[in-house]
């Protein structure tokens, strides 16, 4: 195999693929996995919730549904009124944060079983049926909690820099007579350690599309490979990832924006869609990034193939020349 | 009497609101220029009016402290002498004085550090590490007195509070000779203070200094003994009301604002400068300095005369400078009207530096501090009720100098409820503290939430080191006191409130009363007894908390089937105690006809029950339907309405259900 140097090569030649909008169509053509993610979600966040319902509306020393003094959370955001729930002895709403976290748990293991589908039924020209659907889920579900272990140890260096950073950033505050100079240098670090986990996350989801594409066993291997692709590569796939980030952020922003600011408080079904969309745009937008990641690398390949000399009858077998992300033998 | 002082040498930065101030300060400019100030360099011609005759003292004047004193940047030192001349007005010959020693409060074996290790205090939590560089420390290295030689040597650091040895925050020294009950004693001492970076009010951050509870202050004969506390972490400071005439040397380069009027000003050729601060009918003095502040200066017109406003601005932070302007007029204004005349000529607000907010939302006589962030939003209304507040202590402190240590909750707490007042008043009543579009609170609510997390482990009059933690300090001695002066006020009427209030102010000004005489000065005013009240409310723990425990209807044919008609029903309305306070409510019971009714009770029992017999069902029950007692510590349970509304409980919901799927989709980004 010629793995990363035929990378190398065909990175200067070959036509830079372009997944921004494939990778929507894409999330749009398999809208089903996006229904499906959003759907689990929702009932993990719901059964969550029902403790806390539980707590609010019946406990005697709150009944909520019953009390007239309820009103102040209706018409508005009562700051003063979440503070009174939140002192009560009756603790309605923190004896319940424990139920905030398994929701969470589950859903991620969720998702860490969902990828090899849901990268297997994108990079699949046709739509995986559910039984090949789950059976892609399951063959790579051990290898993605390997790799999700190797992001923990590429994590630490990170977060030890971060927390470095974070000490140097109290000694540029105290020393500096202007109030600026300590922000602007927490906002630095803050940029770069977001741009430096962007580009861990890109490197792994490319490792899982590389592992998903060549039904590839070793993690490790993986994940050289993508570093390789990534640094000939970077600016392009960055560029669609980047890009889709922002705007699930906007979008994000503009729902929190209209849900407090136009929505009218009394609004509970209203807010109750409008908090719902804008997670179903949140999961929507990550869906596209992973969709444009496998578009990306479909495209990159059909690039590297057509720069291969046509074979002759005479010529070496073109499996010695393959790119990338074939699958292993 | 108007009292005109030229000042010379003090460079300024200054940003003048005052047309008046403007053209006076340019008149005056001409010849106050100081030695090495070149670019904004300008002198400022103090031009004060002595709101009060000078022929009159205000307050009965026990000391009168004279301190030169010499700052050191590099070493963060401060090295002074100082004279005290004591008038022994105790009644009794008096032979030991007992001395606060503040700034020895920050050493690790201190009452005050070990406090703070077990319960935390402004701004650090329980077992806060302390840096090395936020130690300070006070050394008296010479104690004399006139006639009596030199003292140092008896000098003995004393434990009044907790006998801990370690705790050198007060010493005392017993003298030869006592001094007789009338004559006046001159203590002449020399001291040098380690300031620790800023800590607990005072201290630096780089060169911007805080300097208070500084020198050497004599303790009170009060209550015929000497009260002269240690220095914990939740109390503040009680002192005798005097006089100070006090000398800086600083930098040059050095803005210095302080608590007393600039009298002069002089250049050294060694880039120092010295100022000099008098000050009277004060009971402490601080001061503060920094080459960065901007100086906005203001005047306002009162009652009794006009006020200077001194305005120091730190790097950053001048967008919070109108804000803190129209606060502290708005705050002098509704004093003036509300409660008594201002009657100094000056007020100094600092803005404290980034990094040195521990030193911010202070007060002192004629000096407060403020807080503020240069990202400060304006619906936060931070610096406002900062400055409300800490102006409010002139009143309730500086003032009526009530004993902190003891009482806490005569000066923090009656100022909370003033606050709350004035920032309702100038900010609106359910907007005072914030005000975005898609939350707002006022400082009545802010102030009972913060009573409410902790609400029955201390009383109000307990002494303020002997509180459960900081933060039953913090929320019974601020918050429970708003509360229960809101409630009082609700009973009494706010007309009579008002006028206890001016009426407290104006008897007790410039001495040191206590709670009973607060307690007197509002039965007086009203002509009621509140005893009752003030047994349960600040003496005493006792929750508030009353609930409607039961609304229901029943037919009183209910044997006979649907078809025959149920009218009429019997309704039943149980109102149930649920806390320890005894406190006379209102309860209004509305039916579906659309009539009501409004029963009282006593409160004495634990439960009563109303019985109607008639042909409506009832709606609603409502404790306290105009919610007069704030006391009350659950208003969720104070009301009843039979046909349950479930929006707000699906609206919580939705914010649960909506944060936990956004945490977990977050969380999930690692897969």
């Amino acid at each position: 195999m010629l793995g990363s140097s035929v990378d190398a090569v065909h990175a200067a030649v070959a036509p830079k693929p372009k997944a921004f909008a494939s990778g929507a169509s894409l999330v749009w053509r398999r809208q089903r996995i996006l229904w499906w993610i959003f759907a689990v979600n929702l009932i993990l966040a719901f059964l969550g919730a029902v403790g806390v319902a539980h707590g609010i509306a019946d406990d005697a020393g709150v009944r909520l549904n019953h009390s007239l003094e309820a009103r102040r959370l209706v018409h508005g955001f009562d700051v003063s009124a979440m503070a009174e729930l939140g002192a009560l002895p009756e603790d309605p709403l923190r004896g319940s944060s424990r139920m905030f976290l398994w929701p969470s748990f589950l859903f991620t293991v969720f998702m860490l079983f969902m990828t090899g589908g849901i990268l297997a039924s994108y990079y699949d020209e046709l739509q995986l049926d559910a039984a090949a659907f789950f059976e892609a889920c399951g063959r790579y579900f051990g290898r993605f909690v390997r790799l999700l272990v190797y992001f923990a140890i590429v994590l630490t260096p990170l977060a030890i820099l971060a927390s470095a950073a974070g000490r140097l950033y109290e000694h540029v505050d105290d020393r500096s007579v202007s109030p600026y100079a300590g922000p602007l240098f927490l906002a630095a670090i803050a940029v770069l350690t977001l741009g430096l986990l962007l580009c861990v996350r890109l490197w792994f989801d490319m490792a899982e599309v590389l592992a998903v594409v060549g039904d590839n066993r070793s993690m490790h291997r993986m994940l050289r490979r993508s570093a390789a692709l990534l640094w000939h590569n970077f600016g392009s796939l960055f560029w669609v990832y980047f890009r889709i980030s922002v705007i699930g952020w906007a979008l994000f922003g503009a729902g929190l924006y209209v849900w407090m600011m136009v929505l009218r408080p009394e609004s509970t079904t209203g807010a109750f869609f409008i908090a719902q969309l804008m997670i179903l745009v949140w999961l929507g937008t990550r869906l596209w990034q992973r969709a444009s990641e496998t578009d990306w690398y479909r495209q990159y390949r059909v690039g590297q193939y057509a720069q291969l000399p046509m074979p002759t009858p005479n010529a070496t077998p073109a499996a010695t020349s393959e790119p990338a992300g074939t699958p292993e033998q | 009497m108007a009292r005109r002082r030229a000042a010379n040498g003090q460079k300024v930065r200054t940003i003048r609101n005052s047309l008046a101030l403007a053209l006076t300060s340019a008149v005056l400019a001409g010849s106050s220029f100081a030695g090495r100030g070149v670019n904004s360099s300008q002198a400022t011609a103090k031009s004060t009016t002595a709101a009060v005759s000078l022929a009159k003292p205000l307050s009965t004047r026990v000391v009168a402290y004279q301190i030169e004193a010499t700052l050191i940047p590099r070493e963060h030192r401060i090295k002074a002498s100082e004279t005290l001349d004591y008038k022994n007005l105790t009644g009794r010959p008096q032979q030991t004085f007992p001395f606060h020693l503040y700034l020895n409060a920050f050493q690790p074996q201190s009452t005050f550090m070990t406090e703070v290790r077990l319960y935390g205090t402004r701004g650090n939590g329980p077992g806060t590490p302390w840096a090395p560089r936020h130690f300070g420390s006070i050394t008296v290295t010479k104690f004399e007195v006139e006639g009596q030689g030199d003292l140092t040597g008896k000098m003995e650091f004393i434990q009044p509070d907790d006998h801990n040895r370690e705790d050198h925050t007060v010493f005392q020294v017993t003298l030869p000779k006592p001094i007789p009950a009338g004559a006046s004693v001159v203590f002449h001492m020399d001291f040098e203070d380690v300031m620790p970076e800023v800590v607990e009010r005072t201290g630096y951050t780089r060169d911007f200094y805080m300097v208070g509870q500084w020198f050497p202050k004599v303790g009170v004969w009060w209550k015929n003994q000497w009260n002269c506390h240690q220095f914990h972490a939740t109390t503040e400071f009680f002192a005798d009301f005097g006089t100070f005439d006090v000398k800086l040397t600083v930098p040059q380069d050095d803005f210095v604002g302080a608590g007393g009027d600039l009298i002069t000003s002089q250049n050294h050729s060694d880039g120092t400068k010295t100022l000099t601060f008098h000050s009277e009918d004060v009971h402490d003095f601080s001061w503060t300095a920094s080459p960065h502040y901007t100086l906005v200066e203001d005047s306002w017109n009162g009652s009794a005369g006009r006020v200077a406003i001194h305005l120091f601005m730190s790097p950053g932070n001048m967008s919070s400078a109108p804000r803190y302007l129209r606060a502290t007029k708005g705050t002098l204004s509704l004093y003036d009207q509300w409660v008594g005349p201002y009657p100094y000529d000056r007020i100094t607000i600092v803005d404290p530096p980034h990094g040195a907010l521990d030193a911010g939302g202070m007060e002192y006589p004629t000096l407060i501090t403020a807080g503020t962030t240069w990202w400060m939003p304006k619906g936060l209304r931070v610096p406002e009720v900062v400055v409300c507040h800490e102006f409010g202590h002139q009143y309730w402190y500086g003032m009526v100098a009530t004993n902190e240590f003891e009482e806490a909750w005569l000066d923090e707490g009656i100022n909370s409820y003033m606050e709350v007042k004035i920032m309702a008043a100038l900010y609106g009543r359910d907007t005072s503290m914030l005000d975005f579009p898609f939350a707002q609170e006022g400082d009545a609510e802010a102030q009972r939430t913060s009573y409410l997390e902790i609400p029955a482990y201390d009383p109000l009059t307990r002494f303020a080191w002997q509180f459960f933690d900081d933060e039953s300090y913090g929320g019974v001695t601020y918050g429970k006191t708003a509360t229960m002066l809101l409630t009082l006020e609700k009973m009494i009427g706010e007309d009579k409130m008002r006028q206890a209030m001016h009426e407290y102010f104006m008897r007790y000004r410039f001495t040191h009363p206590t709670g009973e005489d607060f307690l007197k000065t509002l039965e007086d005013v009203t002509g009621q007894d509140l005893r009752w009240y003030f047994d349960q409310a600040a003496y005493g723990t006792n929750i508030l908390d009353y609930e409607i425990a039961d609304a229901h209807s029943d037919p009183v044919r209910w044997y006979q089937p649907v078809s025959g008609g149920r009218k009429p029903y019997r309704s039943y309305v149980t109102v149930h105690r649920e806390g320890d306070f005894v406190f006379p409510v209102d309860v209004r019971v509305k039916f579906d006809d659309g009539s009501s009714t409004v029963e009282h009770w006593d409160g004495r029992d634990r439960w009563v029950r109303y019985t109607y017999e008639q042909g409506a069902q009832v709606e609603t029950a409502e404790i306290d339907p105009d919610q007069k007692i704030v006391l009350d510590r659950n208003f969720f349970n104070n009301s009843y309405a039979v046909h349950g509304d479930d929006r707000a409980t699906h609206k919580l919901l939705n914010i649960w259900v909506f944060a936990n799927e956004w945490i977990s989709a977050l969380i999930a980004w690692i897969t």
